[in-house]
């Protein structure tokens, strides 16, 4: 599904991901674990087409070139980025942006657009499985949300939008005990053998929750060591500066 | 300029019917205005837009002559859909209809032959000139106790038989004790290269409530200057919107002398400008006795090569204890070609006030676009999604919901 081939990456002269190769396969969940700076949110941003870095090596989704595809595109595609810092956007209406979002992206796969009943339908749905406060789809998008209810709205957005590949960016940080297993639970409910997930965090926690089949360590813009869900107990154990 | 405004002045008079002494004082004004001319730079008012020169450049001559004495077609299709109202239609700058069907005809006073409105302040030499050359014009009484029904739209219409020209119109309003009036102001413009010259006189009784919507939307090259001069008795209020989009050059001035306790003074508008338009909005709020309260939001939007300006002044007399007075001016330059300025001032004589301004000028955010592109919305829908949001508070501020909805609808903003 995700092919991410010696891909580096700079920010004017300053060297962020050296190097860096992943394959993700349809129905895996990756975790990227690794400390501040060592370049997680960097590969977040890049593989769901932010710009303002200078680019070398080759990204494939389903063998199209990621770098020729403009930001939408890839969310057409099914690249979805759950945001480490959702932004609030004044005078948006949550329900609005959601429905602007889905039909977008159903348009572009052929699909049928939803009409406002249908659209309230689906995402009342959605919205009590994730214990995600229905008025708030009325409210502006994100504005005056506390932390853990901005991240809830981008698993909400997620499972609206049941994209092939999802990417959290420490989705976890932020949130209480009782949010993190909503939030667990909407990513389980999306797992399945079409769906991917490349999960970024700091902490196992989240591991606890949402069982990876692959961990890697991502330090200094490489992976320097990949392995099962065990190596997140490890590193756990040991902290990023005694892992080498 | 001198020698063809006269020769105009002079053919208006010949085929006018107005008496000798209406002619006399109408060649006071014609001599007031030509002592100053068309405004300039050099006078503080019009530091950001010399009107002089932008009449010279996009018009070149103007003519001052107008032919009242045949009437236009009213062209219906203009008229709002989905609202019942009141009307009052101006073509070309002449009145072709005041029709006032929804309201209880004894409540309301329309006198045909009001004249001059003098009362303004003495130094605008656009009020002389509109003095000089204005036709016929209307003042209407809401009489005490009287809400009108249904709102009063004024559509100010031109047709393409006119070209460079000046066009001049002045209404009066008088809204007595506990009286209200919703009136909406429509700028549909079939004529190139005029300037519209638009005086507007409000007297507000004890209680009285007026909602004025200034909508000018439409795409036109005509130069478009409007003034509302509005007094206040005890608790009145004024509420005034201005959608200011559609014109070349478009300059709203509203004066609003708050003279009763409680009264207060409400403006809200919006900018919305694109390649080579210019526009500005003028305030002067004079809070003069004690408890007084005004409020005004200003929001641009400017696209390539347009300017917009706010100059809003909020003067506080020395009696005028207990004031409370705030503006606040926002815009998005959407490239660097375009410019906004803006200039606050408030001139304060009493000590027990509250009052406070604030101005902010920015581009769209690029972190909020490429979060909703994220969720799959192209780089336009993103755009537009990120400026209605910035404009809907301003919209949202129409106390009237009616109308607030039919403005939504008229600019395409959603909720």
């Amino acid at each position: 599904m995700l092919k991410i081939n010696n891909l580096s990456v700079n920010i004017e002269d300053k060297s962020i991901l050296k190097d860096f190769s992943l394959n993700i396969n349809p129905g895996e969940v990756h975790a990227i674990m690794g400390p501040n700076g060592s370049g997680k949110s960097t590969l977040s941003n890049i593989l769901s087409g932010k710009k303002g870095y200078e680019i070398s090596g080759e990204v494939l989704f389903e063998n199209n070139n990621l770098f020729e595809l403009e930001t939408e595109e890839r969310a057409h595609k099914g690249i979805f980025l759950a945001f480490q810092y959702p932004l609030e956007i004044p005078g948006v209406n949550t329900n609005i942006f959601l429905k602007t979002s889905l039909n977008a992206i159903r348009k572009a796969k052929g699909e049928k657009e939803l009409d406002a009943i249908e659209f309230l339908k689906l995402v009342k749905e959605k919205a009590r499985e994730l214990k995600f406060d229905e008025e708030k789809l009325n409210r502006q998008l994100n504005v005056g949300f506390s932390g853990g209810e901005k991240k809830k709205n981008e698993i909400l957005q997620m499972s609206m939008l049941s994209p092939k590949l999802s990417i959290l960016d420490e989705t976890d940080s932020g949130l209480d005990i009782d949010a993190l297993k909503v939030v667990s639970d909407g990513v389980n409910t999306l797992r399945g053998k079409d769906n991917s997930f490349l999960i970024i965090t700091h902490y196992q926690r989240l591991l606890d929750y949402i069982k990876p089949d692959f961990v890697h360590v991502l330090m200094n813009g490489k992976i320097i060591k990949s392995g099962g869900p065990e190596l997140a107990l490890e590193l756990e154990k040991k902290g990023y500066e005694n892992f080498n | 300029m001198t020698e063809q405004i006269k020769t105009d002045f002079d053919k208006i008079v010949k085929t006018s019917a107005f008496s000798e002494k209406d002619v006399e004082q109408k060649k006071i004004y014609l001599n007031k205005f030509l002592k100053t001319g068309f405004p300039t730079r050099k006078l503080e008012n019009w530091k950001f837009s010399d009107l002089s020169q932008i009449i010279k450049k996009s018009i070149g001559e103007l003519s001052f002559y107008n032919d009242y004495s045949f009437s236009n077609k009213v062209d219906t299709s203009i008229f709002v859909e989905g609202l019942e109202h009141n009307k009052i239609v101006f073509i070309n700058g002449r009145v072709e209809k005041v029709d006032f069907t929804h309201e209880d005809h004894d409540k309301i006073e329309i006198n045909s032959d009001f004249k001059f409105v003098n009362r303004l302040e003495h130094n605008n030499s656009l009020l002389s000139l509109n003095n000089a050359f204005s036709n016929k014009c209307y003042k209407i009484t809401i009489k005490k106790n009287y809400s009108l029904k249904k709102p009063l739209v004024v559509y100010h219409s031109t047709n393409n038989k006119i070209k460079s020209k000046n066009i001049n119109l002045k209404l009066e309003f008088q809204l007595e004790q506990n009286s209200s009036l919703r009136l909406i102001d429509l700028f549909n413009d079939g004529a190139e290269n005029n300037f519209i010259n638009i005086f507007y006189n409000f007297d507000l009784k004890e209680n009285a409530i007026l909602k004025n919507y200034k909508i000018d939307k439409l795409q036109n090259k005509n130069i478009r200057y409007s003034y509302n001069n509005i007094e206040q008795d005890n608790n009145s209020v004024s509420e005034t919107f201005v959608l200011s989009s559609g014109s070349n050059f478009s300059k709203n001035e509203i004066n609003c002398n708050l003279k009763g306790e409680y009264s207060s003074a409400f403006v809200n508008g919006i900018f919305s400008l694109n390649e080579g338009q210019h526009h500005e909005i003028r305030t002067i709020i004079n809070h003069l006795v004690e408890n007084t309260k005004s409020y005004q939001l200003i929001k641009s939007v400017l696209g390539e090569n347009s300017k917009s300006a706010y100059q809003g002044k909020i003067f506080v007399d020395s009696k005028a204890q207990k004031t409370d007075g705030y503006q606040l001016s926002k815009a998005i330059l959407l490239d660097e070609t375009s410019e906004f300025n803006a200039k606050p001032e408030l001139e304060i004589y009493a000590d027990d006030v509250k009052c406070s301004h604030g101005s902010a000028s920015g581009s769209l955010d690029e972190n909020s676009i490429f979060y909703l592109m994220s969720r799959g919305l192209s780089y336009k829908q993103s755009k537009e999604l990120l400026i209605n949001g910035f404009l809907l508070d301003v919209v949202e501020k129409i106390t009237d919901t009616e109308i607030k909805n039919l403005v939504k609808n008229m600019i395409g903003l959603k909720e």
